[in-house]
């Protein structure tokens, strides 16, 4: 089991206390490709912070790849962020001031990796996505596809575990949209990459294979999807 | 470090504004540090250069009337001090403390005349080492030597507001010239430099000379010593107090008698220009490190604001596995070389105001009515001054860089990604 999670509670305490996951059992094998589907407000992209950690959880158990992730130093998180987590954010979460390239390369800087070698792998990545010819464009020059593409080549370097991805496809046209999911799913099935992704759209969660409903910081139903059958098209984005 | 050092780099040269606002704050600060320090530097040297000329270093000890009564003597006698006293003060009792002495005989007012003109003056006894210390600067000629004791020369040493009367076309030409005092005649070896105040009369002539013509009798105006070992005030007072005292009882005066026999020191006085020295020095230290650290606020203001707005980078960069350490390292390595760098640029222009300052300024000398004085001398710093500036920058770095980068580290990183 990659990753396992037992009884997590999670309160914000902004004036008044707001419980937002209610004890959330879950359990994702090595190798899956997972949406986890919810309104805004159910907790989703809490629970995607949590598996990330990214933020901590009150009560419960979250075991990832055999480690107990609780009360981590922020080095130590900072450190299986690096190792483990690869992330594509809804907004791309690229920095400005520096190009395709040296964004892909920054997890590798973390890790002290030469800055030739990482030079190398990061031109590598940005080829196997088919990004080369942007690898010296800055952001702002791209396009929302191409960005995300950035970032999920930044999110593979380090060969992570698992890639989450909150909301991957928000901030694209449908068209892009597509390219992108088509993508994670090559990623999964050719490089053996668990994939969680985090979503509100019905259409993005039916590329997945398994859907997990979410609803009020509870879980809901969860649905094998490997047909790919679970949306049949009538709500567009 | 390199990789680090390209990463800044990096991060610099895509905030240009914000790395050029901030250097300015710095390069000021820095350059406004070394101003104040060289022109201080410059107002104390032309301070300690005006003041030394006053400043002996030696004591000087003269009889005069007692001011009160004492082993069977009334008040107001006369003290006259003599050749015993010289050889007393010379003696075994200070020996260590007091260093050399000499002494001068009681002057006497002559009229000077050559060729018509006449000045009037004070003829005294004294020995060569009257010039040292008197500070006497020579203008032409030389001052009185060993030989002219030794031989009882007829010679004399002029001010130069005299030698102008005496041959107003060409003072200088008087040098080597025989000018009468009265029924005797003596040969001018030299004229000493005086300040417009005219103040300085005294025309010295071999001691034995003096001895020999206006006061056969072993009695003398005055000694002259310089001393060395007391290192503080307080010692110099005690041994001052012990001597004073046990000449006073040499001559029936009251130990306390200040006025019985006077003595003056040069040496506390110039004990006492040190501190003041020092505490210029101290002052002018404040008031630039006030300067500095207005520019280390600026600095740690800029880095605050640079700080809120990169927040949501630095939340990208910890999603992505960089510690809260590599987010302190960067942002206070950013700090210290920032600083470093315009420092030094602030530092060298401030060095080179520095030496316009000596170009201009420093040459102009102020008529100050009783003599013309230098308002700055060297108005330089030096390089011991440049290296604990350049240390001082580095630790205001990195106090600028510490507290913004100490808020950055800590932000989590949803907290971070949350920013915008």
């Amino acid at each position: 089991m990659l990753i396992e999670l037992n009884g997590i509670n999670k309160t914000y305490d902004n004036g008044q206390p707001l419980h937002v996951l209610k004890g959330i059992d879950l359990a994702i094998e090595r190798g899956e490709f997972v949406s986890i589907m919810g309104a805004s407000g159910s907790g989703k992209s809490t629970l995607l912070n949590i598996l990330g950690i990214l933020d901590n959880y009150d009560t419960g158990e979250y075991w990832l790849d055999g480690k107990l992730i609780k009360d981590l130093s922020e080095k130590q998180a900072a450190d299986y962020r690096n190792r483990m987590i690869g992330f594509v954010f809804q907004s791309f979460n690229l920095i400005n001031f520096k190009t395709a390239v040296e964004n892909v390369e920054l997890p590798l800087y973390y890790q002290g990796v030469p800055r030739k070698k990482r030079h190398e792998m990061a031109m590598e990545y940005l080829e196997k996505l088919g990004l080369t010819a942007w690898a010296t464009h800055f952001p702002n020059e791209m396009s929302g596809g191409q960005k995300q593409r950035v970032a999920i080549a930044r999110a593979l370097i380090t060969r992570p575990q698992i890639i989450l991805a909150d909301e991957p496809t928000g901030a694209l046209d449908s068209k892009t949209s597509v390219e992108v999911m088509q993508l994670l799913k090559r990623l999964n099935q050719e490089e053996d990459i668990t994939i969680i992704v985090v979503t509100h759209e019905s259409g993005v969660a039916n590329e997945t294979d398994k859907i997990i409903h979410i609803k009020d910081g509870i879980i809901g139903e969860i649905e094998e999807n490997k047909a790919h059958t679970a949306w049949d098209g009538s709500v567009m984005k | 470090m390199r990789e680090l050092f390209l990463e800044i780099a990096g991060n610099l040269r895509n905030n240009k504004l914000r790395t050029a606002l901030t250097g300015f704050a710095v390069s000021w600060g820095i350059f406004l540090l070394i101003c104040l320090l060289g022109a201080g530097n410059g107002l104390m040297n032309s301070f300690m250069g005006n003041i030394a000329d006053y400043i002996t270093q030696t004591i000087y000890v003269e009889g005069w009337r007692t001011s009160k009564p004492y082993a069977g003597y009334q008040e107001g006698r006369m003290v006259e001090l003599d050749e015993t006293d010289v050889t007393w003060t010379e003696g075994p009792r200070w020996a260590g403390t007091v260093g050399n002495v000499t002494r001068q005989t009681a002057s006497t007012g002559v009229t000077f005349s050559l060729d018509g003109n006449t000045v009037a003056g004070q003829i005294s006894g004294v020995f060569p080492e009257y010039r040292e210390q008197n500070k006497t600067k020579m203008y032409a000629g030389r001052f009185l030597n060993p030989d002219d004791i030794k031989e009882r020369r007829k010679v004399v040493v002029l001010s130069l507001a005299q030698a102008k009367e005496l041959s107003p076309r060409d003072p200088e030409a008087l040098v080597g010239k025989w000018v009468s005092a009265g029924t005797v005649s003596f040969c001018v070896v030299g004229l000493y430099y005086t300040d417009e105040s005219n103040m300085y009369r005294t025309c010295p002539i071999p001691y034995t000379t003096y001895k020999g013509i206006y006061d056969t009798s072993d009695k003398i105006e005055s000694i002259t010593f310089t001393v060395d070992g007391p290192e503080t005030k307080e010692e110099y007072e005690a041994f001052e107090n012990e001597y004073a005292g046990a000449l006073r009882l040499r001559h029936d005066v009251a130990p306390d008698d200040r006025r019985g026999v006077w003595v003056e020191n040069g040496y506390t006085d110039n004990m006492e220009m040190n501190d003041a020295q020092r505490i210029i020095r101290t002052f002018l230290w404040i008031l630039g490190l006030l300067t500095l650290v207005s520019g280390i606020v600026g600095v740690s203001n800029i880095m605050l604001i640079a700080v809120k707005e990169r927040t949501h980078e630095f939340g990208i960069r910890k999603a992505i596995g960089a510690s809260p350490a590599e987010i302190l390292k960067l942002i206070i390595s950013e700090s210290v070389v920032i600083t470093a760098v315009f420092g030094y640029v602030g530092m060298f222009l401030g060095m080179i105001a520095c030496q316009i300052m000596d170009k201009t300024v420093a040459q102009e000398a102020v008529d100050i009515g009783v003599t013309k004085i230098q308002m700055l001398v060297n108005p330089t710093v030096g390089l011991d001054v440049a290296v604990e500036a350049t240390i001082l920058l580095i630790v205001a770095g990195t106090i600028a860089g510490a507290i913004p980068a100490w808020k950055a580290a800590r932000v989590k990183p949803i907290e971070a990604l949350r920013a915008e």
